[in-house]
C-alpha cells in the first residue's frame, strides 16, 4: 500500500491482512454511507412529494391569498355644463392623504421614555443605536403638517391611537404636494386616488349646482337630484399585486366600470353670470338681506338663468354655510304682492267680469271693503284696465276681484300655477300657498287680488308670467336639457293672455310704476311689487321688492321674475329695486339669443289676438 | 476494473471524468434557466463569469496528483486557521457577520477554504496510522476538527462551522473509527446541547432553531421565509406553474430567491416532475462520487473522495431539507445551482479533487 509511515509499533502482520482489515470496514462504512443516503433521499422525495402532491391546494390557495388582490377603479363623476357646453361643475383627479398608525409606531416614539427604551446594543461592537426616532425631533412631520396645513399634534394624536390602522390627514390634496409628500418618505403615510369636485363658475351657480361630499355624493343642488345619474359605477377588478402592492397581472372584471354621463342643463352661462352680478349688486346698493332672479324660455319652459344672493364659493370649504346655500328661488316663497294684478284682470276677462275696453272708476282713490278701506297712492280717477296695471292701483284691481267668485280668483291663479310645483323636479322646491277655501271675505279677495294672503316662489312668478307671455300655454319648467321638445298645455285662453301682456307694457312707460325696466329697443310688458312683509300678528317695516316681466311684448320670448328681500335703502319700491336688475338681465337675454328688436312694430299683439 | 482503454482516453488524460462534468454541466444549466427566471441576464452574466471561474479552478485542481495534496495539507491547514483568525480581527461585517477577509481586489471566506481543507488534514493525519483509527489518533483528529470548527462558529457562522466539522467528522467517520465511539460521541452531543442552547447560542440562532419547531408560530417573522418557501414549493404541485410563472417567487414574496431560496423557485415553476429531474441528478453524481472513492487507490484518497461527496450530499440535504420545512434555516446554499462565488469554487475545487483522484491511478489494482 501507498503509505508513508508504518505504524511506531512493528507488528508482524502481513500487507494483504493489513488491507483486508481496512478494505473490510471500510467497505462497511461506504455501504453504510450510501444506504443512509438513500434512505435520507427518500425521505426528502417522500417531503417533496407531500408539500407538492398531496398538500398543493391548501398552499397555492395561500400563495393567491398572498397575491391576489381586489382593486377598484374609480368612476369620475360626471360634469355639469350648460347648454352650450360649457363646463359648471367637473371632477379632476385628487388624493387623500392617509396614515397608518401601527407602522408610524414602529419607526416613531412619542416619548422620550419610549425613545430611550428603543435603544438597542450591538452585541459585537457594543455600539448604542436608537431603533425608533423621537417624534418630535424629526424636521419631516411638521413639514408634512405645513404642506397639508393639519395641526402637528392633530396628526401625533391621531397616530398615538391604540389599535387604529386607518386615519385620514386631509383630503382632496392635489398631485404636487402628493409628489413632495412622497419624497418625505415617511413611514407608514400613503396616498390614495379620488376624485376632486371643481366648479369652475364659483358662487354664480353654486346654489343650484349644490354640494358633492369627500366621498364624491351628491348633498345639494342638482348635485344632490341627479346623483344617480352623474355617479357612474366604480369598477373592480381582480389582480395580482407583488409584496410591495404593485399590481402585476390582471385577472377578471369583478365589476364593470360604468362611466358617469355628463349632465347637460338648460342655463346659459352668460346670462346667468348677468343674471348673478346684477342681482348681486341690487342686493348689496340696495342693502337687502337676499335676492333671487329667475330667466326662463316662453316658448318650452326652460330655466336660461336662476341667480340667488346670497351665494357662496363651492371651492372653497371653509364658505359652507347652510343660509348661503339655499336656492332661493325655489325655496324661499314671499306675497307676491301686485305682480298677481295682471292674472286678476286676466281672471275677470275670462269668466266675463269685464271686457277690455272697460273704464273703471278709482275716485276717490280709496274704497272701503268689509269694514276696511283699500287704497290707492293717488286719486287716480276713471282709468282703463291697462291703466290699473300701468299705476297699479289697489281699488281698481280690486272692484274687478269683488265682482268674481273667490273659486274663479282662485282657479285662474292655479292655472298660472300658482300653490303648485313647476315640474322643475329639484330638491327643496317649496310650492308656495293658496289657500283653498270657500268662505272668503270681501276683504280677503280685495287683499288677494293685489297678492295679500298667498305666497310664491321666484320661480313661481316666472313661469305665471312665461304662461301669459305664451299665449297661456303652460310648459313644464326645465333645468335639465331634454333631447325631447316640451308639450306645452293650454291653460289660459290665448287672446286674453296676449291681452294682458299689452295692457302690462305701459307700466315701463311715461308714468308707469317701472320706467327703469325699460330696454332699449325693446317693448317690455312687466308688473312691479312691493309687498310688506308678514310679521307674527300683521305686516312689519320690511318689504318685499319684486318686478316680473316679458320681452319682447309683440313676440314674446323670456319672462324673468326678480325678487330683492328687505331692501333697506331709502328707496324700496319694486320700481327703484328689482326693475332695474330686470332690465339689465333682460337685455343681455335678449341680445345673446339674437332676439330682433320690436319697438318700431306699432302693432300690438293683443289687437292681433282679436 | 478501470480498463486499459479508459486510461488513455482523452478525458483521462486530461484528468477529467466525463460523468461528473456531464452532472455538474446538467446542475449548472438548471441553475440559470431559474437565475434567469428570478433576476434576469444581468444575474446570468455574473453566474456565468463565477461558473467559468470555479470550473478553472475545478480543472487546475483535477492536473494536481493526490500526492501533493497529502504533502501540502499542513501547511494550508495552519495557513487556513491563521486566516480565521485574522478574519475574527480584522474581517469584514456583512448581515451581521464577520465573515469576509478584504483582500484589497476581493472579498473572500477563510471559512469556505477550511470547508475543502480540513477533509485533506485529517485524512492526512489518520491515514499515517493503521487502520480503523484508534481511540488516541481518533482524539488528536477530533481537536484538528474543533479548533477551526471554533473559530467559524465564533464569526458567527453557525451553518459553515458545522458542515466544515462535519467534513472531518465524515473522514474519521470513513476511516472506520469505533461504533462504540461513535456511541459516545452522540452521546455527549446530546449532553453538550442543553449546555449549547442556554450559554454558547445566539438569539438568533436560537430563534431559527425555534422557527423550525413551530414555524406557524411566527408568521410574519421569523417563520415567514419557511412558511412563503413552503408555499412557493407547494403551489407548484405535480407539473409546475411554468419558467417565469412562479408566482410566489416572482412576486418576491420569497426571500434570498437566488441564493437559499432557489429550490423553492425551481419547484414551483418546475413542480414535483423538476423536482424528481434535480434529485435524479444530485444522486447520480453523488453515485459516480462515491464509486470514485471506492476505486481509490489508498487510504488517504478514498478517505479524502468519501469526504468531499459526504459533504456534497450534505449540503443538499440541508438546503432541501430547510427550505421544506424540515430543518432549520442555517443559510447553506443549494450545490451548484444557487447563485454565489466563493461557495461554487470550494465545491468544484471538491470536484477538481475527486477527478484528480480518480485520474492519478498509477497502477491498476485487482480485487
Amino acid at each position: 500500500m501507498n503509505r508513508r509511515r508504518t505504524p511506531s509499533k512493528p507488528k508482524v502482520i502481513s500487507q494483504t491482512r493489513k488491507k483486508k482489515v481496512y478494505d473490510n470496514y471500510s467497505s462497511g462504512r461506504y455501504i453504510f454511507v450510501a444506504v443512509a443516503m438513500g434512505l435520507i433521499a427518500i425521505v426528502l422525495i417522500a417531503r417533496l412529494a407531500f408539500i407538492q402532491v398531496i398538500e398543493p391546494e391548501y398552499l397555492s390557495n395561500q400563495a393567491d391569498k398572498r397575491s391576489l388582490r381586489i382593486t377598484e377603479s374609480i368612476a369620475h363623476r360626471g360634469n355639469i355644463e350648460d347648454r352650450n357646453g360649457e363646463e359648471l361643475a367637473v371632477s379632476v383627479p385628487a388624493y387623500a392623504i392617509w396614515v397608518d398608525p401601527k407602522q408610524v409606531k414602529k419607526h416613531f416614539a412619542f416619548t422620550r421614555q419610549e425613545w430611550k427604551d428603543s435603544i438597542v446594543v450591538n452585541p459585537k461592537t457594543g455600539v448604542e443605536r436608537y431603533t425608533k426616532k423621537y417624534f418630535y425631533e424629526s424636521k419631516k412631520w411638521p413639514a408634512l403638517a405645513e404642506v397639508l396645513d393639519v395641526n402637528i399634534d392633530n396628526i401625533a394624536a391621531m397616530i398615538q391611537k391604540p389599535n387604529s390602522r386607518f386615519a385620514y390627514l386631509k383630503r382632496q390634496v392635489n398631485d404636487p404636494i402628493v409628489k413632495y409628500i412622497k419624497q418625505l418618505k415617511l413611514p407608514g403615510i400613503a396616498s390614495q386616488l379620488e376624485s376632486h369636485r371643481f366648479y369652475p363658475t364659483g358662487e354664480i351657480n353654486a346654489n343650484i349646482l349644490g354640494l358633492t361630499d369627500l366621498d364624491a355624493q351628491g348633498i345639494e343642488g342638482i348635485e344632490k337630484s341627479y346623483n344617480k345619474f352623474l355617479q357612474g359605477q366604480s369598477g373592480e377588478r381582480r389582480v395580482r399585486k407583488d409584496r410591495l402592492g404593485n399590481v402585476i397581472d390582471n385577472i377578471a372584471v369583478v365589476k364593470e366600470k360604468k362611466l358617469a354621463g355628463n349632465l347637460q342643463l338648460t342655463i346659459d352661462q352668460r346670462i346667468q353670470a348677468v343674471a348673478y352680478s346684477e342681482l348681486k349688486r341690487a342686493v348689496k346698493i340696495n342693502n337687502a338681506s337676499s335676492g333671487s332672479i329667475v330667466v326662463i324660455d316662453i316658448h318650452n319652459g326652460e330655466i336660461y338663468a336662476m341667480a340667488n344672493y346670497p351665494s357662496f364659493n363651492p371651492n372653497d370649504r371653509n364658505q359652507y354655510q347652510a343660509y348661503k346655500l339655499r336656492n332661493r328661488a325655489i325655496t324661499d316663497t314671499f306675497e307676491p304682492g301686485s305682480t298677481v294684478k295682471p292674472l286678476v284682470v286676466a281672471s275677470a276677462l275670462i269668466n266675463h267680469k269685464t271686457n277690455p275696453d272697460e273704464i273703471v272708476d278709482t275716485n276717490p282713490g280709496w274704497m272701503h271693503v268689509g269694514g276696511r278701506r283699500v287704497r290707492d297712492g293717488h286719486n287716480y280717477g276713471k282709468i282703463s284696465l291697462a291703466k290699473i296695471l300701468k299705476k297699479s292701483s289697489n281699488v281698481g284691481v280690486s272692484k274687478l276681484a269683488l265682482r268674481l267668485k273667490p273659486d274663479q280668483l282662485q282657479q285662474t291663479f292655479a292655472d298660472f300655477g300658482l300653490g303648485n310645483d313647476t315640474g322643475i323636479g329639484l330638491i327643496g322646491e317649496s310650492a308656495g300657498r293658496l289657500p283653498i277655501r270657500h268662505r272668503w271675505s270681501d276683504f280677503e279677495l280685495a287683499t288677494m287680488s293685489f297678492g295679500y294672503g298667498i305666497t310664491a316662489t321666484t320661480l313661481q312668478l316666472a313661469k305665471a308670467y312665461s304662461i301669459l307671455g305664451s299665449g297661456g300655454m303652460e310648459y313644464p319648467i326645465s333645468i335639465i336639457k331634454s333631447a325631447t321638445p316640451a308639450v306645452g298645455r293650454q291653460v289660459i285662453p290665448k287672446h286674453i293672455a296676449l291681452e294682458v301682456v299689452g295692457m302690462m307694457e305701459g307700466v315701463t312707460e311715461v308714468g308707469g310704476t317701472a320706467r327703469k325696466a325699460k330696454v332699449d329697443g325693446y317693448r317690455i310688458a312687466g308688473k312691479t311689487g312691493t309687498s310688506r312683509k308678514a310679521v307674527a300678528g300683521g305686516y312689519g317695516d320690511d318689504y318685499v321688492a319684486v318686478f316680473a316681466g316679458i320681452a319682447p311684448a309683440t313676440r314674446p320670448r323670456f319672462a324673468i321674475a326678480v325678487m330683492i328681500n328687505e331692501p333697506q335703502g331709502d328707496r324700496y319700491y319694486a320700481g327703484d329695486v328689482a326693475a332695474p336688475v330686470f332690465a339689465a338681465v333682460m337685455k343681455s337675454s335678449l341680445l345673446l339669443s339674437h332676439v330682433l328688436p320690436d319697438d318700431r312694430d306699432q302693432s300690438y299683439t293683443y289687437l292681433e289676438a282679436k | 476494473m478501470v480498463s486499459t482503454q479508459a486510461q488513455k482516453s482523452i478525458f483521462y488524460r486530461l484528468h477529467i471524468d466525463p460523468y461528473l462534468l456531464l452532472g455538474l454541466f446538467a446542475l449548472m444549466s438548471i441553475s440559470l434557466t431559474v437565475l434567469y427566471s428570478v433576476a434576469g441576464y444581468e444575474m446570468i452574466y455574473r453566474q456565468v463569469t463565477r461558473l467559468a471561474i470555479a470550473l478553472t479552478v475545478m480543472l487546475v485542481i483535477a492536473q494536481i496528483p493526490p500526492e501533493w495534496y497529502r504533502r501540502w495539507a499542513p501547511g494550508i491547514f495552519i495557513a487556513c486557521v491563521l486566516l480565521l483568525i485574522a478574519v475574527l480581527v480584522i474581517g469584514h461585517t456583512g448581515k451581521g457577520a464577520q465573515r469576509w477577509l478584504d483582500l484589497g481586489f476581493t472579498k473572500f471566506q477563510p471559512s469556505e477554504i477550511m470547508k475543502l481543507i480540513m477533509p485533506l488534514m485529517v485524512a492526512y493525519y489518520v491515514s499515517q496510522y493503521t487502520l480503523p483509527t484508534r481511540f488516541k489518533q481518533a482524539v488528536i483528529a477530533l481537536l484538528i476538527v474543533i479548533v477551526p470548527t471554533l473559530l467559524i462558529a465564533k464569526q458567527p457562522d453557525l451553518g459553515t462551522s458545522i458542515l466544515v466539522a462535519s467534513s472531518g467528522l465524515f473522514v474519521l467517520f470513513l476511516s472506520g473509527i469505533s461504533w462504540l465511539y461513535i456511541g459516545i460521541a452522540l452521546a455527549s452531543i446530546l449532553a453538550f446541547v442543553p449546555i449549547l442552547w442556554f450559554f454558547l447560542m445566539l438569539d438568533y440562532q436560537r430563534g431559527r432553531v425555534l422557527t423550525l419547531l413551530n414555524p406557524e408560530a411566527d408568521p410574519l417573522g421569523a417563520g415567514y421565509h419557511i412558511i412563503q418557501s413552503k408555499i412557493a414549493i407547494g403551489s407548484g404541485g405535480f407539473w409546475g406553474k411554468g419558467w417565469l410563472h412562479g408566482t410566489q417567487s416572482q412576486l418576491e414574496f420569497l426571500p434570498e430567491r437566488h441564493t437559499d431560496f432557489i429550490f423553492s423557485v425551481y419547484s414551483e415553476e418546475f413542480g414535483f416532475i423538476g423536482v424528481l429531474l434535480l434529485l435524479t441528478i444530485y444522486i447520480l453524481i453523488i453515485g459516480r462520487g462515491l464509486w470514485i472513492a471506492n476505486q481509490a487507490q489508498d487510504a488517504f484518497t478514498k478517505l479524502i473522495a468519501g469526504s468531499i461527496i459526504l459533504t456534497f450530499f450534505v449540503y443538499v440535504l440541508v438546503n432541501i431539507g430547510m427550505v421544506s420545512g424540515l430543518l432549520p434555516v442555517v443559510g447553506v446554499p443549494l450545490p451548484i445551482v444557487s447563485f454565489g462565488g466563493t461557495s461554487i469554487v470550494t465545491l468544484l475545487a471538491g470536484f477538481g479533487i475527486l477527478m484528480s483522484i480518480h485520474t492519478h491511478k498509477r497502477f491498476n489494482i485487482k480485487r
